[in-house]
């Protein structure tokens, strides 16, 4: 197809409007992150009149961005390596064995996908709280929502994967002598590959905006990401320029990943909500 | 993952005096309770809202993106990536960001304003009766990119002949996209929906931390409620707390389900 096929001109003049919706106000976030308080009161838009790297060193010296970046990597490194091995053998399970009470069980698994989180935070406070498991206040309390919250989508992602394998590979692997362990090892795991990627993505990148759960478990000691940047926030309110500098050390990292994996991520994302 | 759920449910039944205190068992009373709640019916109200807003303004607008990206378009990828970057920011930062953009005195939209009217100032955030409109339009901002990307990995699925053999039939681009594109699109838009509609059930982050400034009988959504009925400080309303979160499942189940039980299984 030709490029001059009718409307050409506003067609791309309406996506360049929307594409100004989208990225201005990144960008207006990182000139702030580098003009002087002055500047920023008195000419909010346009280009800064003096380019300053005093926010970010403020924010490195005063904020504690540096443990919140170890504790959200801990924690979601360690909660998504648990969802996803539980996943897998679940999954592997549900495609590959016929057991009584197997479609129920599995329904309820993808019930788990429609609740609303939030219905489950007061009981989960009580049961991490002092009367129970005391783990409220630590990255431990955690570990355990975040990887259970993950394992519906991950369970029917991987499911799927699971049965697309052929089962004369899995019979001629039986065979040649394979337990059903070695079977899942050999054979179902590395066939798939494509699938694990995606829920790893998509549950990494939950888990690591997740705000609702670390407010509500963690203490002022111990925070993740969003966490720091919403308590930055809270100390130096008046303050834009550093907060728009602590908003620019917490969303470039994650914008530079997102250009290197980008298929991987959107393919994660999208295929992790569509089913 | 289910105990918590049944949990709720017995919560709601009691009554907490004060969280260190041990539950009285109380009922349904908690239930009458809410019925009368006008803050509960407040938040149901801006659940709604923003459920509506998005299935009748974010997705439309998405769809009309990916039919424009549709056509031969320069810098495709381009768009997409760009599009696509708010879903991988936390929703907390993203609050922040807003809650600057929204500044009445040197944000962004002020200024914009102020271009044709030189004295304008205006509280975005901070007017009860206005507030969620300025959030769903960062509701707007974070997914309506996402659902473009979908609907274009939608329209990716139909056939270069069927565009084809429409235009030597004749058809128009009007025609076109009725006839042929909306047909092929329609279970990405059941998808789209569905998402949408569990989405506007879950919103918690935006409201919260946006909405933060504003008097309680506008500010909340159904989950924000049971978050500040249980957690705020001088609340520990626990089992009143679990009634809300009791209804708020209920209605995700009612909702859900339906729509879940519709879709042809994929198998």
């Amino acid at each position: 197809m030709k490029y001059h096929s009718p409307g050409f001109f506003w067609r791309h003049l309406l996506l360049l409007i929307f594409l100004l919706f989208t990225t201005y106000p990144l960008l207006w976030m990182t000139l702030t992150a580098f003009r002087t308080e002055g500047d920023a009161q008195q000419r909010p838009l346009g280009l800064p009149a003096a380019w300053t790297l005093q926010n970010v060193r403020e924010v490195l010296h005063s904020g504690n961005f540096v443990q919140a970046y170890q504790n959200s990597l801990f924690l979601c490194i360690v909660a998504v390596l648990l969802a996803i091995a539980a996943a897998a053998l679940a999954a592997f399970a549900f495609a590959h064995f016929k057991f009584r009470g197997s479609n129920t069980l599995f329904i309820l698994f993808l019930l788990g996908m429609m609740i609303p989180v939030h219905v489950t935070l007061i009981p989960l406070n009580q049961l991490l709280g002092a009367d129970y498991l005391n783990l409220k206040g630590s990255l431990m309390a955690l570990i355990g929502p975040y990887a259970g919250f993950a394992l519906p989508v991950s369970i029917l992602i991987l499911r799927r994967a699971f049965e697309a394998i052929p089962q004369e590979l899995l019979d001629a692997g039986a065979l040649d002598g394979c337990s059903s362990w070695q079977t899942f090892w050999h054979i179902g795991l590395p066939l798939a590959k494509p699938a694990l990627s995606t829920v790893l993505i998509f549950n990494f990148l939950t888990m690591w905006n997740e705000y609702a759960f670390a407010l509500t478990l963690l203490g002022p000691n111990c925070q993740t990401i969003p966490l720091a940047i919403t308590e930055f926030k809270g100390e130096h309110d008046l303050r834009i320029t550093a907060v728009c500098a602590a908003l620019l050390l917490v969303i470039i990292p994650l914008i530079v990943v997102y250009l290197l994996a980008q298929k991987h991520i959107i393919r994660g994302l999208t295929a992790g909500s569509v089913k | 993952m289910l105990t918590p759920v049944g949990q709720s449910i017995h919560n709601s039944f009691f009554y907490w005096k004060s969280p260190l205190l041990k539950a009285e068992f109380c009922g349904l009373e908690n239930f009458r309770l809410l019925l009368s709640d006008r803050i509960f019916w407040l938040a149901l109200r801006n659940n709604a809202f923003l459920l509506l807003g998005s299935l009748l303004i974010q997705l439309p607008i998405a769809l009309g993106i990916a039919l424009l990206l549709n056509y031969p378009t320069r810098g495709r990828a381009l768009f997409r990536t760009a599009f696509f970057t708010p879903m991988i920011i936390p929703t907390a930062a993203i609050a922040v960001l807003w809650q600057y953009l929204y500044e009445p005195q040197n944000g962004i939209f002020t200024a914009l304003v102020r271009c044709f009217n030189p004295d304008f100032s205006y509280a975005w955030l901070a007017s009860p009766s206005t507030s969620m409109i300025w959030i769903f339009v960062t509701i707007c901002w974070q997914f309506i990119g996402f659902h473009t990307v979908l609907f274009m990995a939608g329209l990716a699925t139909i056939p270069e002949e069927l565009y084809e053999a429409a235009r030597l039939d004749g058809a128009s681009e009007l025609q076109l996209c009725r006839r042929i594109i909306l047909p092929c699109l329609k279970p990405i838009c059941a998808v789209a929906a569905t998402l949408s509609i569990i989405g506007s059930l879950k919103y918690f982050d935006l409201v919260y931390l946006m909405g933060a400034g504003l008097p309680e009988t506008s500010r909340e959504v159904l989950a924000t409620y049971v978050y500040r009925l249980a957690f705020d400080e001088n609340q520990g309303r626990y089992g009143y707390g679990s009634a809300v979160a009791v209804l708020l499942f209920l209605l995700a189940l009612l909702i859900v389900t339906p729509l879940q039980l519709r879709k042809p299984d994929p198998q």
